[in-house]
């Protein structure tokens, strides 16, 4: 059982180490969208659904707060 | 007429009156149920008891209320079903509300039912199971029926602890009703047909003055996710059933029992081949701990319990070589396994459903620390986060820990170090035991030589180097005896199942107090 919409948020506060995809790029559920680094740890967020990144809302080296939305995946 | 004649006239009176009771509430409400993808209560019965294995109880009781037209209205088994059976060859006793009569309200005497349901539970041992599919309090009879719930939640709350309680939520429980689940031992809900929640829509409309849907005010995706309430979320009756059959195969009848041993084919003496490289080169990478868990399980299976809540934080059950095991462990694919305020609440809950029906623990640790920062301590963590040092601390059944990867500072604590209470701990030789991490560290006591340094970025990395070799490693804590053993990943199964073994007549006590006041 799971739910699942295509807005994806920072889990917890952090700094962007890595953006892999870009806007209007096709995305499978899994794929790696950001890197984000918090916690001594580089946490991969990764798209929910299969879509196309609709927005990117954030660049490498951003410092952004949790609950922040990251990317639309529609 | 004959002796015969009159006596079966009788028995002809009974058999009468059982087949009104069992058409619950007619054709047409019957085919309403159906066509919201409900079974009746009689349905879900005969698909969660053992065929042949149900005893219905009071299915004669009638309501005795005189008021706004009651009088003369037949309400089938009080609209709710209650008796005994065997699920998988085990009593249990149940009750169900039966939406198709009078929309399964709760009267008074539908309420005793449930009572006395529970009652015979507690008395004999075995568990309670309760089918909840209601509209809620029957408003006709007033103030009997808010005593019955109250009845209901001291029998729940009196019970807990002593027989396992699961409720499964197929419609919608409402008001107070929504408090009999909460305070019982397991929740499974319907997803799309089955609302837990205070007041509902109208209700929110009446007093805020806003609109809002039912699924926003209680829906699965709520309780599943959000508030953590819902244990399990089933696709509809079929599987909700099924889930409470899987979930009552890990539970005892009662608090002095253990759960049933089961065979199993999958060798005490299984090597983990390979399992070490399920871990990435680095460190701060994450990886999938359920892969992990399931590899060193029987038959590769773990049933997960509150499995879409705080998900950076694993809670479930599984089997050693056929003993239950209660399994805790960080996920660092979320979050990167750190402890926040759900996973606190979710993994200490769990720890005292295990603690309560001897179900030994196993903690797979890999979290980089309890979770940090403004929105964080403002939400407890330190509320929050010292439940898991508590509860673990209070369990005395057996508890068995693995450092996998991380343990540092107060999740290590928080994930049951041995101080806390493991009775074992091991360690993988990619264990990181100590306070805090290099980059923490350095840039607190090593400071002022960084910043003094003419070339401060080498000695920042000289001293990160030097910090790491000392203590990012499962040796230190093995010298001092911290741990019991640092093992090969290859001997996990061997090595959990033979700790979980020397555990099995474990005896602890406790002082004597009245109770011990865990934050809530």
């Amino acid at each position: 059982m799971k739910f699942k919409d295509g807005t994806v948020r920072a889990p917890m506060p952090g700094k962007v180490l890595a953006v892999n995809v870009a806007q209007g790029q096709s995305v499978q559920a899994g794929s790696v969208l950001v890197v984000l680094e918090a916690m001594k740890m580089e946490n991969e967020i990764k798209a929910p659904i299969d879509g196309v990144v609709k927005t990117l809302g954030v660049n490498i080296g951003d410092i952004v707060r949790q609950g922040v939305e990251l990317a639309i995946i529609e | 007429m004959t002796v015969a004649q009159v006596n079966s006239l009788k028995v002809e009176e009974l058999k009468q009156r059982k087949t009104t009771i069992e058409g619950m509430g007619g054709a047409k409400a019957i085919d309403n149920q159906h066509r919201k993808g409900k079974l009746t209560a009689r349905e879900r019965i005969a698909r969660l008891v053992d065929p042949g294995t149900f005893h219905e109880l009071d299915a004669l009781v009638r309501h005795r209320c005189g008021q706004f037209g009651m009088a003369s209205k037949d309400i089938p088994a009080d609209a709710v079903i209650t008796g005994y059976g065997k699920v998988s060859g085990r009593t249990v006793f149940l009750a169900a509300q039966d939406f198709t009569s009078l929309a399964g309200t709760f009267g008074e005497m539908g309420g005793q039912k449930m009572c006395k349901a529970m009652d015979l539970a507690a008395k004999a041992r075995a568990p309670f199971i309760q089918l909840l599919d209601s509209g809620g309090a029957r408003l006709q009879e007033g103030q009997d029926s808010s005593e019955m719930y109250a009845q209901l939640f001291r029998r729940h709350t009196m019970y807990n602890g002593v027989i396992p309680q699961i409720s499964i939520v197929l419609g919608t429980c409402a008001g107070g009703a929504a408090y009999g689940p909460a305070l019982g031992d397991f929740i499974i809900q319907v997803k799309g047909t089955a609302y837990l929640y205070m007041g509902g829509p109208a209700f929110v409309r009446t007093l805020l003055g806003y609109e809002a849907t039912e699924e926003e005010l209680g829906g699965s995706e709520v309780h599943a996710t959000v508030t953590g309430l819902a244990d399990f979320v089933a696709e509809n009756d079929d599987e909700a059933i099924d889930i409470a059959k899987e979930l009552l195969s890990y539970l005892p009848n009662d608090y002095k029992s253990s759960p049933q041993q089961a065979a199993t084919t999958d060798a005490a003496d299984r090597r983990n081949t390979g399992i070490v490289d399920i871990l990435p080169a680095s460190s701060a990478r994450s990886f999938d701990m359920s892969r992990l868990i399931c590899e060193v399980l029987d038959d590769g299976h773990l049933f997960q319990v509150k499995e879409l809540f705080a998900p950076n934080m694993i809670t479930g059950y599984g089997r050693l070589n056929g003993r239950v095991v209660g399994v805790v462990a960080n996920q660092s694919t979320v979050m990167g396994g750190v402890i926040d305020v759900d996973a606190a609440d979710k993994a200490a809950r769990f720890v005292r459903i295990c603690d309560s029906y001897n179900i030994p623990l196993i903690q797979f640790q890999d979290s980089p620390a309890v979770m940090i920062g403004k929105q964080e301590e403002v939400k407890g963590i330190i509320r929050h986060g010292s439940k898991m040092l508590f509860a673990y601390t209070e369990a005395t059944v057996p508890k068995i820990t693995l450092v996998v990867r991380k343990s540092y500072a107060g999740a290590q604590l928080c994930m049951c170090s041995k101080p806390i209470g493991a009775d074992i701990m091991y360690a993988w030789p990619t264990a990181e035991i100590t306070l805090v991490g290099p980059a923490t560290a350095s840039s607190i006591i090593f400071a002022k030589e960084i910043a003094e340094a003419s070339n401060p970025d080498e000695v920042r990395q000289r001293k990160l180097e030097e910090f790491a070799k000392a203590y990012v490693n499962p040796y230190v804590a093995a010298e001092r005896g911290y741990i019991d053993d640092v093992i090969d990943p290859e001997e996990t199964r061997i090595k959990l199942i033979a700790a979980l073994e020397s555990m099995a007549n474990k005896s602890e006590d406790r002082l004597a107090r009245r109770h011990a006041n865990m934050q809530m």
